[in-house]
């Protein structure tokens, strides 16, 4: 396949820091923990890391399954999710701040202007909150009004100058679109494929009613409409029309995740989430899923956001690969990069647990055990997530950074 | 190769409404000590149905049309379901697909765990007994007959009951000192993990850890094991135990780090000391009046040790229990030599055009008598053949009377339901009335031909298997065998002592956990399924299945769901307890990546029959069913790039097997007659077997897909390059 076929750099997602916290009594889950990914129009751009590492909760929260606790997502620009767990850092570390400089001093005008200092801190942080709560609360219905004055500019002149018959006529299709603008959402826009076919898909609805589930609730009543559409998405993901009267239990594994590739595709996603879309499918028939999904992504331009466990997989269906472990980034690179200079420790062990159908490269195959305890002495210089190579990230600290970078000098 | 488990000509069908689905179509394998079979397949191929049909849990609407699974001289096809229950987990163990539906959701997993192993420590306990006891009195009895002194009867009872007592004795020695022993290692396999993480400041439950290290250290104190050092480790365990909450605090924690690291040395310097001979030191006890001599070392005690039983008993009881063994033979030949008379003639009787009812059962009486006699009854090696032989037979019979009585009742339900249709349609044509005809439910006859070939054909097998035995008379090695009798009784008696209390069964079970790598298993063991992710949850099921000790571990897809590190380090689990244990393991699974790590031997299956069998080294560098390499080249390995080769279509429906081979539909490289007529096993080495036309001599040379040579070639290239590195470094 063609890596890195797409060599344009308009940024069709991008999640910045975010941080998604779970609270179970006093514990709190840090599922996922500050990441942050750019996502390029028309890429597929794999995550992988071991269960539980946060990669489903960063899909669903991107998908905005969840609120986000902190950081921000783009998509297109419009800011369609946003937490408030930074303003709220800053906020606290403002106040202990102040507190701190109160008891050392005893001059009432320089206390006077630490309590200003800090409202004007506060009060910027509440605005940023507030901002952030209502971009996540409003960019639908902000997107839906911009298609609305669409419509409205399409539709409403030419009603005005049109007269008897085709004014009936026209203004019932206004009616029509108007209504589909309302219903609108931004988020539609990215789709999920969900990684169990049977689980995902109602057993009480028909194939039709599945597929044609989104469109209904954009408000889309027209039955030759969803009835063609229907048609069009069963034939595109190699099912035939007379599926379309049938119910899920009637289905292969391999037909039921078509089912569910169809009903995302039916929305004319720009983007699409695929949470292990393959994991619980033969190997034939995994076969047969990724080359469609392969086909559809090279028909739409899709966007792909591909998350797996499977890494003979990932490697050949995505250009670029994240890897997660515990919640945080700690690798990403160009697919290719990735496997022929792994950085990060975890990575390394990640890759060497990768079985291959090779029966004496087996038999000397040595898993790599990560320690984290072992590998990282964070206790002088916290890591981040820094640049080593051109488009290669790895998260270390100072020392750490300076290795990784002598090793792929030496190489 | 000694083997665990033979599996032949098994042929399952499903009654379902729609019609008979035939899930499996006559396959046969061995599965070896010691050894990995993988089952590979798509599902529906009948892999599954295949494992459970060995476990004896096929679904109620099944159909076993025939066929044979022979483990441990039983056909677990034909024995009753109070036998099976002490095979079933005990014996074979399986792991599931789906981990949730195999664990009961509103039990803990701590209590789901030991439950297991708390319950079959009692019945082994039970059973250890038995078979010591039956075993013990059948040797006695023989000896009676070899025994050249008066009285016969006396001296071989008394001889039995002195070894039976002193054995008992060497048992109470010997778990004395492995409780001391075990506590000493495990202590100092813990210690090493903690110690590094109190060093890191890391330790999780540090207060519970190292009170467990100082139960060790008071269980470790042992005349064998920790003795002199005794009471340091005692006043170190109390030190740990009061300095353990300080350092959680957070205080100072370079006194517990240190006397941890001692009692690490203590427990090492134990487990590095030679075990004396419990066995010859329980006989010493038990009969010799003089107390041992405190000052031997454990090397010289052994020597003497070992003098005093073999002057004094075990030669001569060894010498008594070998002409026992050569007499219980002798005997088992000359029956087995009648019953080879005896079976010759029954062929007559079975072999009549009409089976008489009366006269058949009468010979399978005497068939029995004679039968059971020729079983060598001192044999530790049960001849599975006699075993199943009379089993086996009369079940034959029966079908073959049933099928008597069933076939004329079919014929006449027929022809009734055929008459009624001609009465009712008299005015139809015959074209017509035969369309109508075909939609009566046909005959179905039993062949009782083939039932009564069948029935020959057992009966000739046992009378070859007996004329083996007969010819292979000379090249017995009684020695040999007394001591390996003498290994099989001291085992059994290790049973009856071994206890599994709650305790034990609650530290093992934290230890599996560990081993099968969940983290904190000490807070993992109270919680309930449904806390568990997927792969916590196939770990948990695993360590039930291995928590029994079974002889052959069945895994049905065991880590299909789970993610690449978890599968690689379950897979090198399973590796371990079976290199460990000797264990066979069947690994079915749809991933063909997993069984090149796994599987020493491979067997495709596809539409319930094996299509190529060969070892993992045959099957992924020169593959030869075109359906193999369809499963290869749909799988992506790190250097595929391009468009990979998707199987099309489905399996075909198993009501309507196809008649030719059952791939053919979906394969490139069909021929002609693979339309037509099923392809036989052509042999290609010894252990590479493949079902293809296109191995016929006559077939056109058809080549491999491309993307699988393409890859082997690269196999074959890395395997070179490192080669080449391994030299030349």
């Amino acid at each position: 396949m063609d890596n890195n076929k797409n060599n344009n750099n308009e940024v069709l997602l991008r999640v910045e820091n975010v941080c998604q916290y779970f609270r179970s009594g006093d514990y709190v889950n840090k599922a996922v923990d500050n990441v942050s990914i750019d996502i390029k129009k028309g890429e597929v751009f794999g995550l992988v890391g071991e269960s539980g590492c946060g990669k489903t909760t960063l899909g669903r929260s991107i998908i905005k399954l969840y609120n986000i606790t902190g950081g921000n997502v783009y998509f297109k620009g419009v800011r369609i999710a946003a937490g408030i767990k930074s303003y709220k850092d800053e906020m606290k570390r403002a106040r202990e701040d102040y507190e701190r400089k109160v008891k050392e001093t005893s001059d009432p005008a320089l206390k006077n202007k630490y309590k200003e200092e800090l409202n004007g801190i506060l009060s910027e942080c509440r605005e940023k909150i507030k901002s952030a709560k209502y971009d996540t609360d409003h960019c639908d219905r902000e997107y839906s009004d911009m298609l609305v004055n669409e419509v409205n500019k399409k539709y409403l002149d030419r009603i005005e100058q049109a007269e008897g018959e085709e004014k009936k006529k026209l203004s019932a299709e206004y009616k029509n679109e108007l209504r589909k603008a309302k219903n609108t959402k931004l988020v539609t826009q990215i789709q999920m494929i969900f990684q169990d076919p049977s689980a995902s898909l109602d057993p009480r609805m028909t194939v039709r009613e599945i597929i044609s589930e989104g469109l209904v609730i954009q408000g889309e009543r027209d039955k030759e409409v969803i009835n063609r559409k229907v048609y069009e998405m069963l034939e595109l993901v190699g099912l035939v029309r007379e599926h379309a009267s049938r119910y899920p239990h009637e289905f292969s594994g391999g037909q039921r995740q078509r089912i569910g590739i169809a009903r995302s595709i039916i929305m004319n996603p720009k983007m699409i989430i695929a949470d292990e879309p393959v994991s619980a499918l033969d190997v034939s028939i995994q076969a047969q899923v990724i080359n469609l999904l392969n086909d559809l992504r090279d028909k739409f331009g899709l966007t792909i956001l591909f998350i797996a466990h499977d890494l003979s997989v990932v490697k050949y269906f995505s250009d670029r690969i994240g890897v997660m472990y515990f919640g945080k980034l700690v690798e990403l690179a160009s697919s290719d990069e990735l496997f022929a200079h792994p950085l990060h420790p975890y990575t390394k062990s990640l890759l060497s647990a990768i079985p291959l159908p090779d029966p004496l490269y087996e038999k000397t195959r040595k898993r790599i055990v990560y320690n984290p305890l072992e590998e990282h002495d964070y206790s002088v210089n916290q890591p981040t997530l820094r640049e080593v190579r051109e488009g290669h990230f790895v998260y270390c600290n100072d020392e750490e950074f300076e290795r990784y970078k002598k090793s792929l000098l030496d190489k | 190769m000694e083997k665990k488990l033979q599996v032949k000509n098994l042929q399952i069908s499903f009654r379902t409404a729609n019609g008979k689905v035939q899930a499996v179509r006559d396959i046969s394998f061995d599965l070896n000590k010691g050894e990995t079979l993988a089952i590979v397949g798509e599902s529906g191929s009948g892999k599954s149905v295949t494992s459970k049909a060995i476990l004896g849990i096929l679904a109620g609407n099944s159909i076993i049309e025939g066929g044979e699974i022979i483990y441990d001289g039983k056909d677990l096809l034909k024995i009753a379901e109070e036998d099976f229950h002490k095979i079933r987990g005990d014996k074979i163990a399986m792991i599931f697909q789906d981990p949730m539906s195999s664990l009961n959701p509103i039990v803990k997993i701590g209590r789901q765990l030991t439950e297991a192993m708390i319950l079959k420590g009692k019945a082994r306990q039970r059973e250890s007994r038995t078979n010591f006891n039956s075993f013990l009195r059948q040797l006695e009895k023989t000896m009676v007959h070899t025994m050249k002194v008066e009285n016969p009867e006396v001296a071989a009872k008394e001889k039995c009951q002195k070894f039976d007592k002193f054995e008992y004795k060497h048992l109470e020695l010997e778990s004395a000192y492995n409780i001391a022993y075990n506590a000493a290692k495990e202590g100092a396999y813990d210690l090493d993990s903690l110690i590094f993480e109190i060093e890191k400041n890391a330790a999780k439950d540090l207060i519970y850890r190292v009170k467990t290290i100082a139960t060790y250290a008071f269980e470790s104190v042992h005349k064998y094991v920790v003795d002199a050092e005794a009471d340091e480790i005692k006043n170190l365990a109390v030190v740990i135990k009061e300095e353990a909450p300080k350092v959680k605090k957070g205080e100072d924690s370079r006194l517990l780090i240190d006397s941890l690291t001692r009692i690490r040395d203590i427990f090492n310097r134990a487990t590095e000391r030679t075990a004396p001979n419990f066995f010859a030191m329980g006989y010493y006890l038990s009969n010799s009046e003089e107390p041992l001599d405190e000052n031997m070392s454990v090397e010289e005690l052994n020597v003497f040790l070992r003098k005093y039983l073999d002057d004094n008993f075990m030669l001569e009881f060894i010498e008594d229990a070998k002409a026992a063994v050569e007499y219980s033979a002798n005997i088992s030949y000359e029956k087995k030599a009648e019953a080879v008379a005896q079976l010759t003639k029954a062929k007559d009787v079975f072999g009549k055009e009409q089976l008489d009812r009366g006269e058949c059962s009468q010979t399978i009486k005497t068939l029995a008598g004679i039968v059971y006699e020729s079983i060598d009854k001192l044999s530790i090696q049960k001849d599975s053949l006699a075993y199943t032989f009379i089993p086996g037979l009369k079940s034959e019979v029966e079908t073959y009377f049933k099928g008597v009585v069933g076939n004329v009742r079919e014929k006449k339900r027929y022809e009734q339901q055929k008459e009624k249709l001609y009465k009712k349609y008299s005015n139809k044509s015959s074209e017509e009335l035969s369309d109508l005809e075909s939609k009566i439910t046909p005959p179905t006859y039993t062949d009782l031909e083939l039932k009564r070939t069948n029935i020959l054909h057992q009966i000739e097998r046992l009378v070859e298997h007996y004329n083996e035995d007969i010819a292979n008379r000379g090249a017995r090695d009684y020695q040999s065998e007394t001591i390996a009798i003498i290994d099989y009784l001291k085992a059994q008696a290790s049973g009856v002592v071994h206890k599994v209390t709650k305790k034990m069964a609650k530290n093992k079970a934290l230890k599996l956990m560990e081993e099968v790598g969940i983290s904190q298993p000490r807070i993992r063991f109270n919680q309930y399924p449904f806390e568990f992710s997927g792969g916590m949850r196939q770990r948990i099921v695993i360590a039930i299945a291995l928590a029994a000790d079974p002889d052959i571990l069945i895994c049905d897809e065991p880590t299909t769901a789970l993610d690449v590190t978890i599968q690689s380090q379950i897979l090198e689990l399973i590796n371990e307890f079976k290199a460990k244990r000797q264990l066979s393991v069947i690994f079915i699974t749809h991933d063909l990546g997993v069984v090149a790590n796994m599987a020493d031997r491979i067997a495709v299956m596809y539409a319930g029959k094996i299509v190529e069998e060969g070892t993992s080294e045959e099957i992924f560098y020169d593959p030869l069913h075109p359906y193999t390499w369809a499963l290869l080249s749909s799988m992506p390995d790190l250097d595929t790039s391009e468009k990979l080769d998707a199987i099309p279509g489905t399996p075909p429906n198993m009501i309507y097997p196809p008649v030719g081979d059952a791939f053919a539909a979906r394969n490139k490289y069909a021929l002609k007659i693979d339309f037509e007529q099923q392809p036989p096993m052509f042999d290609v080495t010894q252990t590479h077997r493949a079902a293809t036309w296109l191995l016929h001599p006559n077939a056109p040379k058809i080549d491999k897909p491309k993307i699988i040579t393409d890859r082997i070639a690269r196999m074959k290239a890395k395997h070179k390059d490192q080669q080449e590195g391994a030299l030349n470094g």
